[in-house]
Formats: C-alpha cells, sequence, structure tokens
C-alpha cells in the first residue's frame, strides 16, 4: 500500500471530511424534501430530486477522497481495512470506527440506490432508511475525529449540520404525507390465527336449488385484524 | 348418467350432508367421452363463472403452452362477494365434482399442484373439503397433489392475482399486470385460477361430453348457473337455472319479490338493473345491453319499499373500506366517491355541483387501479345514478323517499367492526 | 442527413401498486401525464407515434425520474 507522508495529505484529508458532511447533510435534507412533497411552483419537485442524486454522487466522490487520503497518509496508521471495518485502526479506535460504520452504511444506500431496477421497491426503501443513521454517524464521527470539529468555525458548521439533520429527521417523522392508511397487507403476522376446525360441525346450508337455507347469505364472516404496519 | 335436461346438474344428489366420494362415482357414473377431453371443452364453450365470463378452454390452453414444470392449479372458492353463497353451497353438496374438474383442468395445463382455496372463515366448508381432500388421498397416490389453504377472508383477497399473491407470498393484495393475457406466478410456475363452479362445470362435461352440457343454456352461453339470491328474497337460496333463463322465473324460484324495484346483478362491483327488466333471460348476452353482466352469479333483489341510493351508498362504503390501499386512485378514490353519495342522499347543498363531481371522479377513477376493484365500483355508482335517476331527483330537491330516512336496510354488508376502519367518517 | 421514421407508437405506463403520487412524472412530461386531485398521475391512454422525438425524450425521462420507478414505456406496434 502507497504509504507518502506529507502535511498536505492531512490537509486534504480534513478539508474533503468537512465538504462531504456539508455535501451529506445537504444530500439528506433534499431527500426528505422529496418524500414530504415540496416543490411544484418555483422549483420543481424533479429538480429537487435530481439535485439530491447528483448531489450525493459529489458527496460520495469527496468521501472517497477524504477515506482515500486518510488510508494513504502514514502519519497515522490507518489502513484500508479500518475504512470498512470497525475497530480495526490503531489511531482513534472509536471515532474512525464509527467513520467505518456510516462509510458501510452509505454504501450501502448507493448500491441499493444503484439496483434500484434490479431489487424489490421495499428492500430499496428500507436500505434508504440506513442514510439516517449514516449521516448521525458520519457527523459524530467528524465531532470526535475532526481536528477541527472542537473549537470555532469546524464547531459552527458541525453543529449547524446536526441541527439541519435533525430537523430534517423530525419533519421526516413527523410530516410524512398522507398516504391513505398504509396498505392492507394480509401478512401472515397481521392475519387471524386459523381457525381450530371441529371435524363434528354438521354441515348446514342449502343442498338444493329452491331450497331454502337454514342460514344466512354470509354465516360468518368475522375480519382479520388489520395490518396497521405502514409500508 | 344423469339425464340432460335434467335439474339440477351442478348440486344433483340427495341433500343432506355433501356426498362422499362412494356416493359421488356411484351418481355420476363416467362415460367416455366422444372426443379427447380439451376439445370436449373447447366444443361445450364453457366460460369462467368467477365473473370475468372468460372461456375457460382459451385460458387452459394459453397455460398449457407455458413453460414451467411446477404448474399450479388454483381453484378459487373465496366468495369475497358478501352477495354470493354458490361456491359454499355446490361444496357443502358435492365437493368431489369440484375436485374432479379440478383434477381434469390440471391434466389439461399439466399442473402437479392443485391448491383449493377457500376463506378460513368458514370452518364448515374447510371441513367438508378437508374431508373430501382425504378421501381422495386415500384413494390413489398418482396425480397432482391436492392442497388445501385457507387465507382470511376479505373482499378483494378472492380476486385472482391476490390469491396467487397469498399462495406466493403470504399477501392477499393484488399485483399489478403490465400486460394482459399475464401469466400468474406461483414462486415462477404458472399458475391458472378458477372458480369453483367452473371447476365443477368441468367435471360435468368430462364425464357426459360438450352434448349433453349444451343442452341446457343459450347457443353463446351453455349450461347451468348457480345464482346466490339475497335481499327481498323469502329465505336466502342458491339456485341452479339454465343460462337464458328469464330472471322472473328465477325470483319464483326463489320465492323472491316478484316485482322488484331493481336488480343488483354480478355482485357489488356490478350494475343495477331496473325492476321493469324482469322478463330478461339471464345470460350475458342479453344483459349486456343492459349494461350488466351474470358475473359471480349474484343477484340482489331490491324491493319497491327500499332505496336504491342508500343501499348503494351503504355498498360503496363498504367497498371503499375493502379497498387494499395499493393504488392511490382506489385508496382515495373510492371513499370519496362514498362521500360524494353520501352527500347526495343526505342533504341537499350543492347537490348539482356534487353530482358533477360524482360523475368526473367516476372517470377518474375507472380503470386507473392495479386490479378490478374500483372499476366494479363505478360501474356500479353510475348504473345507480341511471337506474335510480327519479329518486336521485327527488333527494336532491330535499324530498327524499320514505326508506331512506329508516334504518332498515336490504342489502347485505359486513359490519365494520373496526374502529380504525372507519377512517372516512 | 434525413431522420430514420420510426413506426408504431409507445404508451407511456403506471404500475399503480408502486406508485405514491410523487407528482414528478407530471412535471416531467407534462404533455404526457397530468395529476388527478390526489396527486397521483393520469397517464395519456393512446399510443404516441415514435416519430414525436419529444413526446419519447419526456417520457423516458419521467420513466427516469420517478422516485417509485413505477413507470415504463410500452411500444405499440402500428395498426395499419
Amino acid at each position: 500500500m502507497l504509504a507518502i507522508t506529507t502535511p498536505y495529505l492531512w490537509y486534504t484529508s480534513r478539508a474533503t471530511g468537512m465538504v462531504a458532511m456539508i455535501l451529506f447533510t445537504l444530500v439528506v435534507t433534499l431527500g426528505t424534501f422529496v418524500a414530504n412533497r415540496i416543490g411544484g411552483t418555483i422549483v420543481g419537485r424533479f429538480e429537487i430530486n435530481e439535485l439530491h442524486r447528483s448531489l450525493s454522487i459529489v458527496a460520495i466522490v469527496f468521501l472517497g477522497l477524504h477515506i482515500l487520503t486518510t488510508v494513504v497518509d502514514s502519519y497515522v496508521s490507518t489502513g484500508l481495512i479500518s475504512a470498512f471495518i470497525p475497530m480495526t485502526s490503531s489511531y482513534k479506535r472509536v471515532p474512525v470506527a464509527l467513520g467505518a460504520v456510516a462509510f458501510d452504511l452509505i454504501l450501502a444506500v448507493w448500491v441499493s440506490s444503484l439496483l434500484k431496477l434490479r431489487i424489490k421497491n421495499q428492500t430499496w426503501r428500507f436500505i434508504h432508511w440506513f442514510s439516517w443513521l449514516g449521516v448521525t454517524t458520519s457527523l459524530v464521527h467528524g465531532f470526535l475525529t475532526g481536528s477541527d470539529a472542537r473549537h470555532g468555525f469546524g464547531l459552527i458548521l458541525v453543529g449547524l449540520c446536526t441541527l439541519a439533520v435533525v430537523s430534517a429527521a423530525l419533519w421526516r417523522f413527523l410530516g410524512r404525507p398522507a398516504r391513505a392508511a398504509g396498505r392492507t397487507a394480509l401478512s401472515p403476522l397481521a392475519a387471524a390465527p386459523a381457525p381450530r376446525l371441529n371435524p363434528k360441525l354438521t354441515p348446514s346450508g342449502p343442498r338444493r336449488p329452491g331450497v331454502p337455507t337454514s342460514s344466512g347469505p354470509f354465516p360468518r364472516n368475522p375480519r382479520p385484524p388489520q395490518s396497521k404496519a405502514r409500508r | 348418467m344423469i339425464d340432460a335436461t335434467a335439474l339440477p346438474r351442478l348440486l344433483h344428489g340427495p341433500s343432506g350432508r355433501p356426498l362422499t366420494l362412494e356416493q359421488h362415482e356411484a351418481l355420476f357414473v363416467s362415460q367416455t367421452p366422444a372426443q379427447s377431453i380439451a376439445a370436449e371443452l373447447q366444443a361445450s364453450g364453457l366460460t369462467g363463472r368467477g365473473g370475468a365470463a372468460f372461456p375457460t378452454w382459451r385460458k387452459a390452453e394459453f397455460i398449457a403452452g407455458q413453460r414451467g414444470h411446477n404448474k399450479f392449479m388454483v381453484v378459487n372458492a373465496m366468495e369475497g362477494e358478501p352477495g354470493s353463497h354458490k361456491d359454499r353451497t355446490l361444496l357443502s353438496a358435492n365437493p368431489h365434482l369440484v375436485l374432479d374438474g379440478a383434477e381434469i383442468l390440471a391434466s389439461l395445463i399439466g399442473a402437479k399442484h392443485i391448491a383449493i382455496c377457500v376463506a378460513r372463515d368458514n370452518p364448515t366448508v374447510v371441513n367438508h373439503l378437508k374431508r373430501a381432500v382425504h378421501e381422495r388421498e386415500r384413494r390413489s397416490l398418482r396425480g397432482p397433489k391436492l392442497e388445501l389453504h385457507t387465507p382470511p377472508w376479505r373482499y378483494v383477497a378472492g380476486e385472482e392475482s391476490a390469491l396467487v399473491h397469498w399462495l406466493d407470498d403470504n399477501e392477499s393484495l393484488p399485483q399489478y399486470r403490465a400486460h394482459r393475457p399475464h401469466v400468474l406466478r406461483i414462486s415462477h410456475n404458472p399458475a391458472m385460477v378458477d372458480n369453483t363452479e367452473t371447476c365443477a362445470n368441468v367435471g360435468l362435461i368430462a364425464r357426459f361430453g360438450a352434448d349433453w352440457f349444451r343442452k341446457l343454456g343459450t347457443a353463446e352461453s351453455p349450461g347451468t348457473a348457480l345464482v346466490s339470491l339475497t335481499g327481498a328474497v323469502a329465505n336466502q337460496a342458491v339456485v341452479e337455472v339454465p343460462l337464458g333463463t328469464p330472471i322472473s322465473t328465477i325470483l319464483a324460484r326463489a320465492n323472491a319479490d316478484p316485482r322488484p324495484q331493481a336488480l343488483l346483478l354480478g355482485g357489488y362491483g356490478g350494475s343495477w338493473i331496473s325492476g321493469q327488466h324482469v322478463d330478461t333471460p339471464y345470460a350475458n348476452e342479453f344483459l349486456r345491453p343492459l349494461g350488466a353482466t351474470v358475473g359471480a352469479g349474484i343477484m340482489v333483489v331490491l324491493p319497491r319499499s327500499a332505496c336504491g341510493l342508500v343501499e348503494t351508498q351503504r355498498i360503496v362504503q363498504w367497498m371503499a373500506n375493502e379497498s387494499a390501499r395499493q393504488c392511490g386512485p382506489c385508496a382515495f378514490g373510492l371513499p370519496s366517491l362514498a362521500e360524494d353519495l353520501t352527500h347526495l342522499v343526505r342533504t341537499t347543498r350543492d347537490a348539482e355541483a356534487v353530482l358533477r363531481r360524482l360523475h368526473e371522479r367516476c372517470g377518474l377513477i375507472e380503470g386507473r387501479g392495479a386490479c378490478h376493484h374500483p372499476d366494479g365500483v363505478v360501474q356500479l355508482v353510475r348504473s345507480a345514478l341511471k337506474v335510480f335517476a327519479d329518486d336521485l331527483r327527488q333527494h336532491m330537491s330535499g324530498a327524499p323517499c320514505a326508506p331512506s330516512r329508516s334504518n332498515q336496510h336490504v342489502v347485505k354488508v359486513p359490519t365494520l367492526e373496526h374502529e380504525e376502519e372507519q377512517m372516512w367518517e | 442527413m434525413g431522420v430514420r421514421r420510426k413506426s408504431g407508437g409507445f404508451v407511456l405506463k403506471v404500475n399503480p401498486i408502486l406508485c405514491d403520487g410523487y407528482g414528478h412524472c407530471a412535471e416531467l412530461a407534462p404533455d404526457l401525464v397530468r395529476t388527478d386531485e390526489w396527486g397521483y398521475p393520469i397517464v395519456v391512454a393512446v399510443p404516441v407515434p415514435l416519430s414525436n422525438l419529444g413526446a419519447l425524450a419526456s417520457a423516458r425521462y419521467a420513466v427516469r425520474g420517478c422516485p417509485r420507478k413505477a413507470m415504463h414505456i410500452e411500444r405499440v406496434a402500428d395498426e395499419s
């Protein structure tokens, strides 16, 4: 593995990390805009969506640079493995581990979006929820690891990003658009257990045309409890 | 052999308990048909009895032409329609006839599995079927495997794609079909879904042949049909009649109101026809000009003492609640239809505007769901607005008819048991 | 250089189960899609000739821009 040590790598790492943090905050906020159906008058909804998609690519490029420069810089011994697998770095073990977790989550979201046409919509949605975890972990990682995040401008930036992500999250979860009532899936979990069958039950109901039935048109139709799970 | 013109055909046999396999075989003595069974089926012109009236032989031929080693034959006995009780009647009278037909269809398409689907809320029928399947399993080990499935009851759970979805993935939700004809699949294997009554008819055709089958019914709609009557009927009944029998005869056989105000045909997603058409023959080719079809063999008799608009409103409200809420136009559209109808029935304020909006919304919703659930409701609303036009004018002018003010209702609508389901009140 | 005339047409189709009424398609292909009062798309049902390149391009944008990937373009053969 290439290992160089020069302060410029460290500077690049710090700078790209910061930019990536800002960009991911923006991406998540824009994603909330899309999900909450914002836009349509001044800015089109599709434009927000396009911005969300393109900015995410830019953010991933910056994230890649951030990781690459950190790995290449031999001043701190953070190997390539540490970028993916948490708790493998000897330097700042826990904070770097958080960064690795965030990277993995963001990677999962990105890959699932690339495969969006191939995978089930529910799977994609489920994986996309990870972006909240990813961005939260990355903010914590930035605060704990960042050389600039403890004071002055850096601290303000981290604070603003955290504020933006928290408010976006609250808005996303509290103010989600009204969908009819979720889908009334009859999943095995939601459905009532099958009634125990009594083999001694005597048959009832009409046998022959014209012969009136003893029972009504629908003897019993208890409805299964409805699934309230939103999907 | 049963006499070709004798009735009943499908419900033939002594009343009481469902026929055992021995009784069934003694009663329906098998005859070797003149041609192959596929040819007999084609010659018989049997159409599906579940509602769509699609030629059964064509469906079988289509599925037979599909690749797949583990095809499924699905018998749909879900009876999602609250007004229907023909499937449980048939299965309580002679389950083996249905299973015969299912086995024949399975052999035609090359299916390895037969899945019989009954709503689990119907323990009596489930027990009859269990016994019948058990009797058959003791008889032989060859042939396709019989499986009994009991999905929960819901209106849309009986829709064929929802049923296949249940068998495939335990979710009773209709599926989107981009192209038609579309092959429904259970774990990648093609599945054919046929109604109980269709299967029983196939069982008869395979025994006695197409000529025998065509002795009753009209040239276009041969055979007999089971009609479930509810509403102004002395006792709710299922009658078996040859297709093409005048509706008045059917009413007479069921001891129903001979001069009804209107009739709901086809199901809760069917059409109202005026009571003056009571002499129309009961077959699709005669009912289509009136905008109705035989559908799933449901006939709701509306007496003159009832208000058709109020009944329609109740049905639409219930149907809106039965939507699977998968598609926006259905999930949002049907409740708004119900709302508009309630408005029209109860108040006169802005009645003209609401009526116009109702017509508009009907046009908007039609054909935009994954299944035909919304289309059926639109058809019901449209036919109600046409058939009960006079009542509607009265309601809109502020003089609603007397029955609409009482709480006595004719059409059976399952009660909404759960609070949270009445979200559109 | 002449534009090669393509025969046949296309229909923009929505999978109503996947659709959640984001409304992006109506913005991207306003000549093919409008929304109903609940925000769900109503798509032009008659086939549009493939020679209408503008409409085809906007249909492709709508397919690509759908957050639910609920749309697809279906080719229809010419009847004449």
